[in-house]
């Protein structure tokens, strides 16, 4: 083994352990401080219920991908509280600048791209624990996949996949501002990408503004692979390829895209 | 000679309450940033809502409307009152956090007043905001069937909106003195919003839903509102309209001055 191999073997190492080591210190925090955590599962939770029976009508629209309300909102429920378990990273970020803990992470030696790798194991860790409650919920009020085993796997990817762009997206905001400012931005991108998308209503069934704006955002196509293996088995989205490529392309440029926008910021913080 | 003393004493003490609503509502004007979300939040939701779901209003159950923005009218007006009227008792727990309230206490003023005016400064607000949404809607499609006399009684019934709830939140203000409280507690309220017929008709609806919305009163103060925009000003939507806020506001005040007595008994 070359000095450069051996160098970049023990880089990678390090980034890992110091990362899990971040990814432990985040989970301990759901346990120190819940009121930080708990809105990240009970807004799903609350989406879904409401959503699900405001608008348990719009299922008896002729040709409506699905016949359970329930189905077309949990989805919806949990982009949202991923996405809330990403920018909550960017909270905690922005607590540990404001109290100086930061300043020992950033003297600590270890890889620089660690400090972004452990809030996102932590968005990961948190998004598991948020999937493992509300997709239950989901199914005590109703929903049912109709793709089976890969329907499950294509909400956990969109889910997971929507945790990470938020924690590019929280951090790279949390480095900019470095105070609670931030905070809303993050929110508030978060509520405008999400909702002006397919998030309410198919896009077939959209019109005026939202549905020129739905076409070209990223979130419509990342909803509707979350939302492939819930749509009746009749439906054109149903467990198709069409219905997958577009949210995995969509994951995979804005995850790269907001992750480089986060290590920009962490460089200018570094400065 | 005790009548007449105690006629000044009232004249002073609405002086002084007056003074103080001034001071309030000078507050949400000074302080933009706190009350402009309240103000575009719910247009946001509105423009919304009348893409999103446009093509909703035949389905069985919806009532005869010219557009969703119309049938949306009069839940815009209270998701953005109730936004709102957090403001003032968000404004008076911060006062309690950095002692503005042990100032007032130590002057020689009304007791009561230093919470009526927060209310009063909310309900000035509340009626604003409805006025704001009605017109800026208008041009729209969001046109008021009921004329005139709705627009003023929906204008009136956002100023009630705001001071119950005003009050409602100015207990928990009084009683924790922690604008996180306050702010944490106010979801309780939105929760209650979207359990009612706000956003979507309640013969729609089916299940225990249904049953809740049916015993939500947002859902019947809701659907007066509605009423005078879909139809006319009838006496049914005016008490819909008018009495359930005035109902709350009797209740919650009266909690929130206990709660202010409860604290002033602890000093």
């Amino acid at each position: 083994m070359s000095t450069v191999e051996f160098h970049a073997e023990s880089l990678h190492t390090s980034t890992v352990a110091v990362g899990r080591g971040l990814m432990l210190r985040g989970l301990r925090t759901i346990r120190r401080m819940p009121s930080a955590f708990i809105p990240s599962v009970a807004m799903p939770v609350f989406t879904m219920i409401a959503f699900s029976g405001t608008y348990f009508a719009i299922t008896k629209i002729p040709g409506f991908p699905t016949d359970r309300s329930a189905n077309w909102f949990m989805p919806l429920g949990i982009c949202f509280g991923s996405s809330f378990s990403g920018i909550g990273l960017g909270f905690s970020t922005i607590r540990d600048i404001e109290t100086r803990f930061y300043e020992r992470l950033l003297m600590a030696p270890v890889p620089r791209r660690a400090l972004i790798v452990g809030p996102l194991f932590t968005a990961w860790s948190r998004t598991a624990i948020l999937n493992a409650f509300v997709i239950p919920m989901g199914l005590l009020l109703g929903a049912r996949f109709t793709g089976g085993i890969l329907g499950v796997l294509a909400l956990l990817v969109a889910s997971f996949g929507i945790a990470t762009i938020s924690v590019g997206w929280g951090l790279g905001l949390a480095y900019r501002f470095r105070d609670m400012r931030a905070a809303a931005i993050m929110q508030l991108t978060v509520f405008v990408v999400l909702y002006v998308s397919n998030a309410q209503m198919p896009m077939w069934l959209l019109s005026g503004w939202v549905h020129s704006a739905a076409r070209f955002n990223p979130a419509t196509n990342i909803l509707r692979l979350a939302r492939q293996g819930l749509v009746s088995a009749t439906s054109p989205d149903h467990m198709a390829w069409s219905s997958t490529w577009g949210g995995l392309v969509a994951i995979v440029i804005m995850s790269a895209v907001t992750l480089a926008f986060a290590r920009r910021g962490l460089d200018k913080l570094d400065k | 000679m005790t009548s007449v003393l105690a006629e000044q004493s009232l004249r002073l003490s609405l002086r002084q309450t007056l003074q103080m609503t001034k001071r309030s509502t000078l507050e949400i004007v000074r302080q933009p940033a706190m009350s402009a979300p309240s103000m575009i939040f719910p247009i946001f939701f509105a423009a919304l809502g009348a893409s999103s779901f446009g093509k909703t209003t035949n389905l069985p159950g919806f009532p005869e409307v010219d557009s969703f923005l119309q049938f949306s009218l009069a839940a815009t007006v209270i998701q953005g009152v109730l936004f709102g009227s957090i403001s003032g008792a968000a404004a008076l727990a911060t006062d309690i956090e950095n002692k503005f309230f042990d100032r007032l206490l130590l002057a020689p003023s009304t007791r009561s007043g230093i919470v009526l005016a927060r209310l009063a400064g909310s309900a000035l607000f509340g009626a604003f905001q409805a006025a704001f949404f009605l017109l800026v809607l208008w041009p729209f499609g969001a046109t008021i069937r009921g004329g005139v006399p709705a627009f003023l009684v929906m204008v009136a019934s956002g100023g009630l909106v705001s001071l119950a709830i005003g009050a409602l939140m100015s207990s928990v203000a009084i009683r924790t003195g922690s604008a996180e409280a306050v702010q944490g507690a106010f979801p309780l309220i939105f929760i209650l919003l979207f359990f009612s017929s706000a956003f979507f008709p309640r013969e729609t609806m089916s299940g225990t839903y249904r049953k809740i919305a049916d015993f939500n009163p947002i859902s019947h103060l809701v659907e007066g509102l509605r009423d005078m925009v879909l139809h006319q000003v009838t006496m049914g939507s005016i008490a819909k309209a008018v009495l359930i806020p005035i109902a709350v506001c009797i209740a919650a005040t009266m909690v929130a001055l206990s709660a202010l007595r409860a604290r002033l008994a602890a000093l």
